[in-house]
């Protein structure tokens, strides 16, 4: 048991640094144009937990590979996610984005 | 039903409600402190401080239990992902909660419905949270239901009424995506409330709030601490601590005798690093990452920072110590507590949190090699960037959220244990904070069996010092639901294919079992009214770790629906 954090508080932290985590920097992947957007990257961060192994096989959610759904349909389903299962994106995503997501999805190989 | 039929039920209902509230005691300090001793209510999410998951009642026992029937039960409404809280009773009268924060107070010898609460969300944020709609459970005092809310508000509802007394707003969901899924605990005159983190990119706070007024009154960040609280922000290298996940998503213990809330807290983000064996200079989080993966010891009266063990120092495989209840227990003159966790080892500290013991309740674990009785880890395997097989256990832990139960007539610890594995694929990620925070987790991954093995379950009963095994019954998938052991020496698991099963809690013999219609992924209690023994169990499927059950396991999981609550109720004739 540490009774006293002492040692901690000589840490490199910057006295009137803003401990705000949301004044931190973006990701410029969240707004950026598609070609600076990395999509394996955003699976590894967040479309992974539930399509696994980068959408190539079912998990908590659906294969991608092979999906039958139509580019429109799997746009929709991103921005609109499905109660309980596949969280609303909404606009986090442009349209050049959304596109490259698309493209990322029917190049999966098994 | 006529209208005045109708008047006259809910006048009758409420005036039986009246008498009851008129004849119990507030639920106060004093009484929440000696709830182990009142075996016909269930005041508390652990059932009391002592965190047993215990009923002492024991008019349904090991002669009789073959006779139980269901009682009553109850349908929730909207029940998105299931229902994964966990009842509590009062002086004859049962609360629970379920998905989009409703709440129901029931008759708890009919099931008669004494008033429904709905809060209003914001749904188009709620849309948007991965770990949601669900609500895993409430907190009760001072006449109100106590609720953390998805939008990240704390609640209070009257008891009596079902009408909101106060909220208060402690968390920028909106910003951050994230809210409130864990019970509050109520200590003394504070609610104590950890948000959700881990996967997200923000610092996982838990808040201590005036119970009667809903003023805040502290908050302890758990990713880095807070200025002159426990400042840990060096243990987090290039400025990592500001996007470090955390988080308190579980309800906390109380040691009344030291004064002392324990707090279970998350992982850091992101929940895979590429750092390797260089993690405390290199990677996306270098160093200790303190307060993550760690118990705290907290003062509930200031939210002071009074001490900590970190379970995982820089945890590397989303192996938080959230998930685990904190057991009480004194034995040979010392005072212990007893905390499982998601790595698949039980820790076992003084009331001081100096680890007195680590033993394992699962075989299947390989992300360190060992872990000594002093805490220490032995062999880490800190991965990084690229493609790693074969890590135990899976991402869902050896141990997932649901509760053990100690049962202090056998001496024994009954806990369920996961045996499953994963493959991943770890690649280097950037946190993304707007327009909306996603989530963090930095692999691709799949769920795979055991080498040599299959994957499955386990329910064991074991010493909770020692970790000796008495017994154990196996599970084709690992049941997710909580357990209950009783005084009449029984032991009741609610699994994942529906059924709910008694044992004897001696010696592991299934005496009873009953089909509930779908899977169990929240709680279970029992409680008295009107002077008869019940038991309560939360049914339906659809929680985050359930959720692979169809791909992975296939069976009775594919068809099983993931938008179906029913709180069961059970009795002998």
């Amino acid at each position: 048991m540490a009774d006293k954090p002492g040692p901690m508080q000589s840490g490199r932290h910057t006295p009137g640094t803003n401990d705000n985590p949301s004044t931190a920097p973006a990701s410029p992947s969240a707004t950026g144009p598609a070609s600076d957007f990395d999509v394996n990257q955003l699976f590894a961060s967040t479309c992974g937990w539930c399509h696994l192994k980068g959408g190539r096989e079912a998990g908590k959610g659906p294969k991608l590979a092979d999906t039958q759904l139509a580019d429109g349909e799997i746009i929709a389903r991103i921005r609109n996610g499905k109660p309980g299962q596949m969280p609303a994106f909404g606009s986090a995503f442009n349209d050049e984005q959304l596109k490259a997501i698309v493209g990322y999805i029917r190049g999966l190989k098994p | 039903m006529t209208r005045s039929w109708h008047v006259a039920a809910l006048s009758l209902a409420l005036l039986l409600l009246a008498g009851a509230a008129a004849t119990a005691a507030e639920i106060d300090a004093k009484r929440l402190m000696n709830a182990d001793k009142e075996a016909g209510n269930w005041l508390t999410y652990h059932g009391s401080y002592k965190s047993w998951h215990y009923s002492a009642l024991a008019d349904i026992n090991t002669k009789n239990v073959g006779s139980l029937r269901e009682a009553w039960s109850h349908v929730a409404s909207r029940s998105v992902r299931g229902l994964q809280s966990y009842p509590l009773a009062a002086d004859g009268v049962l609360y629970y909660s379920g998905s989009y924060n409703q709440v129901w107070a029931l008759d708890g010898a009919t099931g008669e419905v004494l008033w429904q609460y709905k809060q209003k969300l914001n749904e188009d944020l709620v849309a948007k949270q991965t770990h949601s709609p669900y609500n895993r459970g409430i907190a009760l005092g001072y006449g109100n239901v106590y609720m953390g809310t998805l939008d990240g508000k704390l609640a209070a509802i009257d008891m009596k009424t079902g009408k909101v007394k106060w909220e208060t707003k402690l968390v920028n969901s909106e910003k951050l995506t994230v809210g409130f899924t864990g019970a509050p605990l109520l200590v003394k005159d504070k609610v104590i409330v950890g948000a959700q983190g881990g996967e997200w990119p923000d610092r996982g706070p838990i808040f201590g709030v005036d119970a009667n007024t809903g003023k805040q009154l502290w908050r302890f960040y758990t990713a880095g601490g807070e200025e002159n609280n426990g400042d840990a922000r060096n243990t987090w290298l290039n400025d990592s601590w500001r996007t470090g996940g955390g988080g308190g998503w579980m309800a906390g213990g109380y040691d009344p005798e030291t004064n002392t809330v324990w707090w279970g807290t998350a992982n850091p983000a992101p929940l895979y690093d590429w750092s390797g064996p260089d993690w405390k200079t290199a990677g996306a989080r270098p160093g200790d990452n303190l307060y993550t993966t760690s118990v705290i010891l907290l003062d509930p009266d200031t939210g002071k920072l009074k001490g900590y063990h970190q379970e995982v120092p820089h945890d590397a495989w989303d192996f938080d110590s959230a998930t685990g209840e904190f057991i009480m227990l004194e034995r040979g003159g010392k005072k212990y507590v007893v905390h499982p966790s998601k790595s698949g080892f039980v820790w076992v500290y003084d009331r001081n949190a100096k680890v007195q013991n680590v033993w394992r309740l699962i075989k299947n674990i390989n992300f360190v090699q060992d872990i000594k009785p002093n805490g220490e880890l032995v062999g880490r395997r800190d991965m990084t960037a690229g493609k790693h097989e074969n890590l135990c256990p899976f991402i869902a832990g050896g141990m997932s959220w649901n509760m053990g139960s100690y049962n202090p007539k056998t001496g024994l610890l009954y806990k369920v244990g996961n045996e499953w594995c994963m493959d991943l694929e770890i690649v280097k990620t950037t946190p993304i904070l707007e327009p909306m925070a996603q989530l963090n987790i930095g692999a691709n991954f799949n769920i795979t069996n055991p080498k040599g093995d299959k994957a499955h379950g386990h329910v064991s009963g074991r010493d909770p010092i020692t970790g000796k095994l008495t017994w154990e019954v196996k599970f084709p998938e690992p049941p997710l639901a909580s357990l209950l052991s009783t005084g009449g020496d029984l032991l009741f698991v609610p699994d994942p294919r529906g059924w709910l099963r008694a044992y004897d809690a001696r010696t592991g013999k299934e005496l009873w079992k009953h089909n509930n219609g779908q899977g169990h992924n929240g709680g279970i209690i029992s409680y008295r009214a009107k002077g008869k023994q019940y038991i309560a169990v939360a049914t339906g499927w659809g929680g985050l770790a359930g959720d692979d059950y169809p791909s992975f396991f296939g069976g009775v999981f594919a068809q099983m629906p993931k938008d179906s609550g029913v709180l069961k109720v059970f009795a002998l004739p």
